[in-house]
């Protein structure tokens, strides 16, 4: 394949075996298309990018469809977003023949797994609510605050410290919670920082044959947790989150 | 290709087969995914992206006041305190009930925005 004179770089999606090739319709990063570089075995999905490319938000989803498309139709090692190598006979020496281990060992073990995000948010009215109900210094402190006005900026402050000091325990219990209900289903679960009003962010590497075990003990937990909980899950997304552990083991 | 559901999302629980929404796009594949040596990565693009409001919380003043603010914007009528409230001062800044507009108009709090944009 001989490379165009005004490529700037091979951008690659990710990483398939050669011999379960998938058919990608969509278009790639920076309206280039999607294409197929092999060697010994693996193939990677790429695009030659042009000279002039510069990223736009709509190459974000260009990136996830490419991969969901690949995962639809066979194991894919992704790579993350923005992943450019000098040129195709990089992608072919430097990364498919000479990570072929890696890759492969990748590969197996993400056989037959989906990954699934999920969120676990806090109502942040449901949850203070039910802080102020069975914490007496909030519910004084409140009242405090209020009654105090401008003049109650101490309050309003010790209020907070001691509100935020109640979410951090609250958030710590439900996330252990929901993992420790979760993570027997799952192959592995990495977790994300979760956001001020989140108990939880994770994904979970599933293996599809515990799809509906998986689904059910989240089912479980999130309406045990309910109302002031509410949990939402992503997926089955390519399982990018695993995709550098899977490659180191 | 959405997981078996056992029927449709409910108050607790929403299921997504695919991310919607930039941040759930992030969230999918910034950062993750295979590793590629520097030595023959040429260059991860940049994106002006990331300017986007990734809030790192950090214990502050700031947060505890936002903290505060909300905890004072509750209408608790649903729970006990409510009643110690009416009894004392006529109830929280977000409570409506049989309240002259002149007598709200004292309670209120000067400085409290109403900004309910909440973290992710």
């Amino acid at each position: 394949m001989a490379p165009s004179a005004t490529t700037t770089g091979v951008y690659v999606y990710g990483v398939v075996r050669a011999d379960e090739l998938p058919a990608v319709s969509a278009d790639g990063v920076g309206d280039s298309a999607v294409e197929v570089l092999e060697r010994d075995g693996l193939a990677a999905i790429v695009s030659r990018l042009p000279d002039d490319f510069r990223v736009k938000r709509r190459d974000l989803n260009r990136h996830l469809q490419v991969l969901e498309e690949a995962f639809g139709e066979t194991t894919v090692v992704p790579c993350a977003f923005g992943t450019v190598l000098a040129s195709e006979a990089d992608v072919e020496t430097a990364l498919l023949s000479q990570r072929r281990p890696e890759l492969e060992a990748a590969l197996d073990r993400l056989d037959g797994t989906v990954q699934l995000n999920v969120k676990a948010a806090y109502e942040p009215d449901e949850l203070l609510r039910e802080l102020v109900a069975k914490n007496p210094d909030v519910a004084r402190l409140r009242e405090d605050s209020i009654r105090l006005g401008d003049a109650g900026y101490p309050q309003r402050v010790r209020l907070g410290e001691l509100v935020a000091g109640l979410l951090d325990e609250r958030r710590e219990e439900d996330a252990a919670r929901i993992l420790a209900t979760l993570s027997g289903v799952a192959e592995d679960v990495a977790v994300d920082d979760p956001g001020e009003y989140d108990a939880l962010k994770a994904s979970f590497l599933v293996d599809r044959k515990q799809l509906d075990r998986f689904d059910a003990r989240l089912e479980e937990v999130a309406r045990s947790l309910q109302p002031v909980v509410r949990a939402e899950v992503i997926g089955p997304l390519p399982p990018t989150a695993f995709a550098g552990a899977a490659a180191a083991q | 290709m959405a997981i078996a559901t056992r029927g449709t999302s409910s108050n607790y629980l929403q299921r997504a087969p695919s991310p919607s929404g930039l941040a759930d796009v992030l969230d999918v594949i910034l950062d993750k995914g295979l590793v590629i040596d520097a030595f023959v990565r040429v260059s991860v693009i940049g994106i002006e992206v990331l300017t986007i409001d990734a809030r790192i919380v950090i214990a502050s003043v700031d947060t505890y006041l936002r903290f505060a603010e909300a905890v004072n914007r509750l209408d608790l009528s649903q729970t006990e305190t409510a009643g110690i409230d009416e009894l004392r001062n006529g109830g929280s800044k977000g409570e409506r009930k049989a309240k002259g507009a002149l007598e709200g108009a004292k309670e209120k709090i000067p400085g409290m925005s109403s900004d309910k944009e909440r973290s992710r």
